[in-house]
């Protein structure tokens, strides 16, 4: 909110250093955002927080100021109070609607429509509102002193009669700032018998606000639920000043300080008759409450020590009343317009608010430390991603959601049908859905830089995935792999680096298992591990791609074995082998290797249909001989050709 | 025998230690190593010891025939006068692929390190949520004010959102975790908000919640007061104010001295001189309540903070988007 200095200080003297003054703000929660000439006269903003509905005023701030500095408020002159009526005889009202905490009302006759006087106007425009004319400037003005906002109806326009109710669905209004509305059975308005006249803490409307020819005025203060007044608001865009005070918690008693300031300001200028009957509904009128403040309190919340003495002072500059007090604590007494302290805690913040949190010590957490209960995944996955970078891959971050085009492969989870997770407010029209899937994004981060960035990229993400299933949100974690080398298709090489991520977390036996191409991807492989689907992938255009669920991989990692190198050596030979086409050689591996006292087997070389395999021939407890490497030779060659058609080349 | 070995060898290394040139260790060599050289001879005589001698005058033997040898070599290569070869130690190398964290990955990592030293644990949670766990169970009721600096991206209206902030896995382990407990999260977050420059509906935040009898604003000052000065560095100003979020209360905010400007103001720190870094405080009563917790008897204390400000200005990049498309190159 924008403070005029001049203005201020009218209620409240000013530390003659502007810093000191806005340094000390700042400190005790109302952020110096900037400060700016204006004019004559210098202006703060301040970034208010919402909880503290009594500061978006000047009066509010002087009250803070007071408080900081310990210099006493000035307080404006305010009317003498008027004889409460039940009705006004110029205008009968129903106002009993639930979401009314209180409303006051006021006739004035033969109300001067005339240009406000300088200072009004130049504290209007410092602030930021334009001036319009005597009796609406007032309204602004007192609303900006004294933080109540407050409206007037012509009397001539409105008829005798005035009520404030709920909206009809669909009904229609123009706002005086010739917007059109359609509103809500939610939204609360001011209306007489046939139109309505304005929306209750928001804005008036058009053809029934004050003009040039307005003699005869009622103005009306109140306040309202504040949960009603902020739907209604959001709802239509309706963020006008008295909105935005609305919408926070004000002190209903604030209502009759700013209708009789407003009403000492007609008077003071000339602008008007003050008709002497005020009508004030409020049903539940609220009190200052209680709040026991324990000293202790102070000490184990705001962790300082702070002397009693020093207590009460600052409780009595912040207009605490001090109602009881004993060796343990204080009674204490909140004046109604801080709305904000509810709770004992609310009063601790207070003291050490004003008591300065630069003297709170800094103390490093000097007690037991609790157990490390970091579920072991996530140091997984932090290792995990380590690990990749080691094997040469650039971890990408890319969104949670996905493009309309690539929506097609929004569908299928671990091979099985789910559905994809919507917004109902998208952040943009083309983005609407959450991704089911890494790749989509990792191709397209991948295809935006091929040819830019030198030979090959590695990418790798670990993120989530969003679905839907059985009417429940879910999300699983996965890890997406791409990998391109230019003029290059090596699915092999791009394995190796599978196998060596596989290796380096411990998991062992992961087997790739053709499938059917995944949507127009070409070369499309399940990963399985204990007969588990855990990924799949497959290729597009030169660029491989994995996705591996890392839920069902993290945790199930095995222990590193360190084997000693066994003591009897192994005999290695070469075996070139010619098989039919579409032989899948991890299967004719896993055969040769299953086969007892063969350590290892490599594929060394691929000329056309031949293979050659390197083959480790090794008992652990003993030498063989040659004609005991010959049956072992012999025996998975023998189950080799029951399985496929295979040649030893010779 | 031993000792007359013992004696060859001294003698042979003396006259190493005080040969001039190659020509006079060649000639050292001769004298000790040479077919009829002193130790040669020696080896000759081994055959005349009993067998319980052999085996130990053999061994020594060995080891000064190697200790001459290894002498003369070290020392034959002072000598050498070193002929310069055209060499270019200029020319790049050929590097192995080397991969690298995303930025974001590398803060988040470094705050782990710090807040592990503190005692906290690591935790995560959904992104999608519930409007109980991201709002309601964290005193922001519907209606709050507050509500609207978070416009939430709804997945179903009003039950179902995009959590706002990680304060959701704050009250999910506020509900199921038991104390004490030190907690550190970060992750996604989302907002409806336009993209643009600085504003992306995705962004991180990091967030730390401790619950522990006898925890005060003290502990809280001094954790997150080690946590700037180990990240941010020793010589970095701190400003700990007074700044209201319904999440906690007593609440507060640190602030950091604008590194661009030194404090005197510019464009980054909007003419202030600081940075706003994080909001925190002592956990609110009505969470504390709301979980079944006696205020009277335990406190904790809660601190959260956008992570892409603080990546975007430790690696220069000026623009939040490319944080996550894919738009980074990695150099080191």
């Amino acid at each position: 909110m924008r403070i005029p200095l001049n203005w201020l200080k009218e209620y409240v003297k000013l530390p003659n250093k502007l810093t000191i003054l806005t340094d000390k703000l700042t400190m005790a929660g109302h952020l110096l955002d900037k400060v700016e000439k204006f004019e004559e006269d210098i202006v703060i903003d301040l970034e208010l927080r919402g909880n503290r509905a009594d500061c978006y005023s000047i009066l509010g701030i002087a009250r803070e100021v007071s408080a900081l500095f310990d210099i006493p408020v000035k307080y404006p002159k305010i009317f003498h109070s008027l004889k409460r009526v039940d009705q006004l005889k110029e205008c009968k009202n129903r106002i009993d609607n639930p979401y009314v905490k209180r409303a006051m009302m006021v006739a004035i006759s033969n109300v001067k429509i005339c240009p406000s006087t300088e200072k009004i106007q130049k504290r209007l425009r410092a602030y930021g509102i334009p001036p319009i004319n005597s009796i609406v400037d007032l309204t602004n003005y007192v609303m900006l002193e004294t933080g109540e906002p407050m409206h007037v109806f012509d009397l001539e326009q409105i008829g005798g009669s005035i009520q404030v109710r709920l909206a009809k669905g669909g009904e229609k209004m123009t706002t005086f700032l010739d917007k059109s509305l359609t509103l809500t059975s939610d939204d609360l308005v001011w209306a007489n018998d046939n139109s309505i006249l304005s929306i209750a803490g928001a804005i008036g409307e058009k053809y029934h606000s004050i003009s040039d020819k307005t003699k005869n005025i009622i103005v009306e203060a109140a306040n309202y639920d504040q949960a009603n007044i902020r739907r209604t608001i959001y709802r239509h865009n309706l963020l006008t000043d008295a909105g935005i005070r609305h919408e926070k918690e004000l002190d209903p008693n604030m209502v009759e300080q700013g209708i009789y300031r407003f009403l000492e300001l007609i008077e003071e200028n000339g602008w008007g008759k003050i008709k002497p009957f005020v009508f004030d509904y409020y049903p539940k009128p609220v009190l200052p409450w209680k709040i026991f403040l324990n000293y202790e309190d102070i000490r184990s919340l705001g962790g300082v020590e702070i002397d009693k003495k020093v207590v009460k002072d600052i409780l009595k500059k912040l207009n605490f009343e001090i109602k009881d007090e004993n060796e343990k604590g204080i009674d204490t007494v909140c004046p109604t317009y801080r709305t904000d302290v509810k709770l004992e805690e609310g009063v601790v913040e207070e003291i050490l608010r004003i008591y300065g949190y630069e003297e709170i010590p800094s103390k490093v957490l000097s007690l037991e430390i609790p157990a490390d209960i970091t579920p072991s995944y996530i140091n997984q996955e932090l290792e995990l991603k380590k690990i990749l970078t080691s094997l040469g891959f650039n971890e990408i971050i890319s969104s949670s959601f996905i493009k309309e085009s690539d929506l097609k492969i929004n569908f299928l989870i671990d091979g099985e049908k789910a559905s994809p997770v919507e917004m109902e407010n998208p952040p943009s029209p083309d983005v609407c859905e959450m991704r089911m899937s890494l790749i989509p994004n990792l191709l397209d981060s991948i295809s935006k830089v091929i040819n830019e960035r030198g030979e090959s990229i590695n990418f790798f993400e670990v993120g989530k995935i969003y679905f839907k299933k059985d009417g429940k949100y879910l999300e699983k974690r996965k890890l997406g792999i791409s990998y391109w080398v230019k003029d290059k298709i090596d699915f092999q090489y791009f394995k190796g680096l599978l196998e060596a991520l596989f290796s380096l977390v411990n998991i062992s036996n992961i087997r790739f298992e053709q499938v059917g191409n995944i949507f127009n991807y070409v070369n499309s492989y399940n990963l399985k591990l204990d007969n588990k689907i855990i990924g799949s992938g497959g290729r597009s255009n030169n660029i491989f791609f994995t996705e591996i669920d890392l839920d069902s991989i993290l945790g199930k990692s095995g222990v590193v074995k360190a084997n000693l190198w066994p003591k009897y050596p192994p005999q290695i030979e070469d075996i070139s082998l010619i098989f039919p086409d579409k032989t899948y050689i991890g299967d004719v591996i896993n055969i040769i290797k299953n086969q007892k006292n063969i350590s290892d087997v490599e594929l060394k070389d691929t000329f056309k249909d031949s293979y050659t395999f390197r083959i480790w021939y090794q008992d652990p407890d003993k030498t063989l001989t040659n004609d005991e490497v010959e049956t072992i030779r012999s025996s998975f060659l023998k189950r080799l050709k029951q399985k496929f058609s295979v040649t030893l080349k010779t | 025998m031993r000792e007359e070995i013992i004696n060859i060898k001294n003698e042979a290394l003396a006259q190493i230690m005080d040969a001039k040139d190659s020509v006079e260790l060649e000639n050292i060599r001769i004298t000790y190593l040479g077919r009829s050289g002193k130790l040669t001879s020696l080896i000759k005589k081994i055959k005349d010891l009993n067998p319980d001698e052999k085996k130990g005058a053999g061994i020594v033997i060995n080891e000064t025939k190697n200790t001459i040898e290894r002498n003369l070599v070290s020392q034959k290569n002072k000598f050498r006068t070193v002929v310069r070869e055209w060499f270019d130690p200029t020319i790049p190398g050929i590097k192995p692929r080397i991969g690298h964290l995303h930025p974001t990955s590398i803060v988040i990592n470094e705050m782990y390190e710090i807040f592990k030293h503190l005692g906290f644990s690591l935790m995560e949670g959904p992104e999608i949520e519930s409007d109980d766990y991201n709002f309601e169970k964290l005193n922001l009721p519907k209606d709050h004010p507050a509500r609207s600096l978070q416009d939430a991206l709804f997945v179903e209206k009003p039950e179902v959102v995009l959590r706002t902030h990680t304060s959701s896995v704050e009250s999910r382990s506020l509900a199921t975790l038991k104390p004490p407990f030190r907690i550190v999260v970060a992750g996604k977050c989302y907002r409806h908000e336009n993209v643009n420059a600085s504003n992306n509906a995705i962004f991180y935040q990091f967030q730390g919640f401790a619950l522990q009898r006898g925890l005060s604003m003290a502990d809280l000052k001094g954790t997150l007061y080690y946590f700037v000065k180990s990240f941010f560095g020793e010589k970095r100003e701190i400003r700990f104010r007074c700044k209201y979020y319904p999440e906690v209360e007593p609440s507060g905010g640190l602030d950091l001295d604008c590194p661009f400007c030194h404090k005197k103001g510019c464009s980054v720190c909007k003419g202030r001189g600081w940075l706003e870094i994080l909001g925190c405080g002592m956990i609110h009563p009505n969470i504390l309540k709301e979980f079944g917790y006696d205020t009277k008897k335990i406190s904790g204390f809660a601190f959260g903070m956008g992570l892409d400000r603080i990546v975007m200005d430790k690696f220069k990049i000026n623009d939040i988007r490319s944080l996550y498309n894919g738009d980074i190159t990695y150099q080191i």
